[in-house]
């Protein structure tokens, strides 16, 4: 089973993301600003992470960064969530490491395709 | 002084007084010759007549040889104090009897014989010969000699006469002269002095005075006649010269009004962009803030839904199923708005890339399966045999097509959808024709005038029954303007409609012009650094061959390629397309392949590109000096030339995007590159249509 990071401060969008990728059989780790988010990130070694880029203490870019410099977590996926209209928050996001982007609010069955195809990435590594 | 240099008036006392006296010099001087000539002719027969006297005297003594009897006659000659000497010759020719008024002269002046008879002038004497005869018998000969003391006395008097004569005549006529010249030298001295005046002080209002009609009279007409022009013009000059400073002031004040109406139109057009710059970063922020509680309704319903199936409760999944879909026409509306916003600020940019045609359309009639399926129509695809590759802007061609299809499909039910597409030439450029044709409810004469107007559905009805923003249209229309194409529509009501839109071939950035328009909100797009295109490598080699082989070979790995066959154009494309990859020839006509890297690597837009020598010439030192990545020599080892373009695309994906770039052969089914198409699903006004392959 799976295991995903979850690193979102928007109460009502944590609980709906995180209950919907539990309900298809992933296990997921939540984390409610981008500190805790690297913490957990290190201490659980999830198999990939979403991470919302506008975050409260540490925004998602920052995580990202110290995460793809980090030896031990940097094949870790990271799959930014970024607000639809800011095409520089995607290019932001790209720049400091996240290996995949995807628009809020979410297009759930798209998000959760784009997960499978990382994990099956991940995997034949 | 020269003479050409006197004045007028000394010219003119001096020729009169050089006539006059020139006159009187000629006619004094005949008088005297003519008198002095007169004189010795009378003098001659004086001389000749007391010849003949003393002739007569003396020819009894003569006759008888009675030598004192003659001398004493010639003696009687002392009362003539003129004659000089006399002298008496015997008919042998010697000297008879002779007298002399000076003893001294005889030598030189008297002949010793007679010789001649008559008269005749030696030097300054008259001499006369005269024979002497008695009852016609010569007795001998008289000479006389005469000094015409009396001629020359009477010669040096009539000189005299004639000195003091001409000296007061001279100065009469210098008097009279003196006095008539002012006829002549007075106009003309007045019109010299009007004429100093009038240069002197520019002053035209004098006139000079014309004394008499003759030729300087009309001089000085003419003269004032030139005054006056000059005056008139003057005046009129300096009329035009006021006229002239008053318009030159109202022209100041004029620009200066104009510099302050320019000010504050630049003041104006300041506080409207900050505006449209704030307006812009409000969408954007109201636009995130939307979505927020938005992501959480739609997300919930989906989920309410999913649980609500599986539970079976099926009245409460057609009411989630509400929801959610109020909850995306909502979202497809904020996208709309945000995109028309877009467009309106000028921030709408194009990402032109050259694709296959028939890739899109397939891409979108699987995207559009469920919406044709949805109201039991049919969909027809024909593709002219011509119809290749366009470069264009490909998210927004797939959304103008997508947004024309998914309306077709919207109002017609158990029809017939077709798309055709062809390709054609007008005014020498290549165009493609869309043409999307339905068998649905049409549209009428009316509603058509609003057709591509924002929020201007045919009918409020329709947003009723079939949904929708009425912002597609409207955004179709933008688009096909922003790449300098054309919309148009036929339609039947009750019968159908058919959308016919015109894009150029070749969609160039130049042609998209001021859409184009400068931004500095970082809302929207980050154009510069999103610009660059990952799939196209730029070619610039002036050998068709070449350009043939390296398109074919470089097309079969995956990549757009883009041939050129100047420098110069290379280098106008490689700014316009931002290419991964450039590799370039060095021997080209204009601008050679050297110079061409160095304005590359001079270009910070530029110079990040990584280049690839491919030529003839031997020289890698100086390649890799100028900046060049890699150095091929021609013929070019293509598998090397593959390695290495896959080595600096990934390099250079990398360094853009910040992203480990997948290599070519994994690309299919990169979650990435389906994205493109999801988002297109996602802006689509209508309800599940989001691809999910």
């Amino acid at each position: 089973m799976a295991k995903i990071l979850l690193v979102e401060d928007n109460e009502m969008n944590r609980d709906m993301l995180s209950r919907r990728l539990e309900r298809r059989g992933y296990s997921v780790v939540i984390a409610h600003d981008g500190e805790q988010g690297l913490l957990l990130a290190c201490s659980e070694m999830p198999d990939l992470i979403l991470m919302d880029i506008s975050l409260p203490v540490m925004d998602g870019c920052e995580v990202t960064r110290r995460l793809k410099a980090d030896k031990t977590t940097r094949h870790i996926p990271v799959i930014a969530l970024t607000a639809h209209a800011l095409v520089t928050d995607r290019v932001k996001a790209l720049n400091a490491g996240c290996d995949d982007y995807d628009t809020k609010p979410v297009e759930f069955g798209r998000l959760s395709e784009k997960i499978h195809n990382w994990l099956l990435e991940k995997k034949a590594q | 002084m020269r003479l050409q240099n006197l004045s007028i008036r000394r010219k003119l006392i001096l020729i009169t007084m050089l006539t006059s006296s020139m006159a009187l010099l000629l006619s004094s001087a005949s008088f005297l010759i003519y008198d002095l000539v007169s004189f010795r002719h009378l003098l001659t027969q004086d001389l000749t007549t007391q010849a003949e006297i003393i002739g007569y005297n003396s020819a009894a003594a003569m006759a008888f040889k009675d030598e004192p009897a003659a001398t004493a006659t010639l003696s009687a000659l002392t009362v003539k104090g003129d004659i000089v000497a006399a002298v008496l010759y015997s008919p042998d020719g010697k000297m008879f009897a002779e007298y002399f008024r000076n003893a001294k002269t005889l030598p030189a002046f008297v002949p010793s014989r007679s010789q001649e008879r008559g008269y005749r002038f030696e030097g300054r004497y008259l001499e006369v010969w005269h024979d002497v005869t008695l009852n016609g018998e010569l007795l001998g000969t008289l000479f006389l000699q005469s000094d015409m003391r009396q001629w020359s006395t009477r010669a040096k008097r009539y000189a005299s006469i004639c000195f003091v004569f001409v000296l007061i005549s001279g100065f009469f006529a210098f008097l009279v002269s003196s006095k008539l010249q002012k006829v002549i030298s007075g106009p003309i001295m007045h019109l010299e002095d009007i004429m100093r005046t009038v240069s002197a002080n520019k002053n035209y209002e004098v006139r000079a005075v014309k004394s008499y009609a003759d030729e300087i009279g009309s001089l000085i007409d003419g003269f004032n006649t030139m005054l006056s022009d000059i005056q008139q013009r003057d005046t009129a000059l300096r009329g035009a010269n006021d006229e002239l400073k008053t318009r030159t002031q109202e022209l100041e004040g004029e620009i200066s009004h104009r510099k302050q109406a320019q000010e504050d139109l630049l003041k104006a057009k300041h506080v409207a962009e900050e505006a449209s710059r704030a307006k812009s970063t409000f969408l954007a922020n109201m636009s995130h803030e939307l979505r927020t509680p938005l992501n959480a309704i739609i997300g919930y319903s989906e989920m309410l839904e999913e649980e609500a199936q599986e539970s079976a409760t099926g009245e409460s999944v057609q009411d989630l199923q509400k929801i959610k879909s109020a909850g995306k026409h909502l979202l497809a509306l904020i996208n709309d708005v945000l995109d028309l916003s877009k467009i309106e600020a000028g921030k709408m940019s194009l990402h032109l890339e050259t694709f296959e045609v028939s890739g899109m359309i397939e891409e979108i009639v699987t995207t559009l399966e469920p919406a044709i399926k949805k109201n039991s129509n049919t969909l027809r695809v024909r593709l002219a045999d011509d119809v290749g590759t366009m470069r264009a802007d490909i998210t927004k061609v797939r959304q103008i097509l997508f947004n024309l299809l998914s309306n077709a499909c919207k109002f017609t039910d158990h029809g017939t959808i077709s798309v055709d597409v062809d390709q054609s030439t007008e005014e020498g450029l290549d165009w493609l024709r869309f043409r999307v044709t339905d068998t649905g409810i049409g549209i009428s004469t009316k509603q058509r005038e609003n057709l591509f107007q924002e929020f201007a559905q045919a009918d409020t009805s329709i947003a009723r029954k079939y949904g929708g923003t009425g912002l597609g249209l409207a955004i179709t229309h933008r688009f096909v303007q922003l790449m300098k194409g054309r919309i148009g529509v036929e339609s039947q009501l009750g019968e159908g409609s058919t959308f016919t839109v015109h894009v150029p071939a070749q969609v160039t950035l130049e042609t998209v012009g001021p859409i184009q328009a400068e931004g500095n909100s970082e809302a929207f797009d980050a154009v510069s650094e999103i610009k660059i295109d990952r799939d196209t490598i730029l070619v610039i080699d002036d050998d068709f061959a070449v350009r043939e082989l390296m398109s074919r070979f470089l097309g079969k790995l995956g990549f757009n390629v883009l041939t050129v066959a100047s420098g110069e154009e290379g280098l106008r494309l490689a700014k316009q397309v931002r290419p991964v990859l450039i590799t370039l020839d060095v021997v080209m006509p204009t601008c050679d392949g050297w110079s061409v890297l160095s304005k590359l690597k001079a270009d910070s837009e530029l110079s990040k590109i990584p280049v690839i020598m491919v030529t003839i010439v031997d020289n890698e030192a100086r390649g890799l000096a100028l900046g060049a990545s890699n150095y091929l020599i021609k013929p070019v080892d293509r598998e090397r030339l593959a390695v290495l373009i896959e080595k600096h695309r990934i390099t250079r994906v990398a360094s853009i995007t910040g992203t480990n770039a997948v290599p070519m052969s994994r690309r299919a089914h990169d979650p990435k590159h389906r994205e493109v198409e999801a988002e297109v699903a996602e802006r689509f006004n209508g309800e599940n249509l989001t691809s999910r392959r």
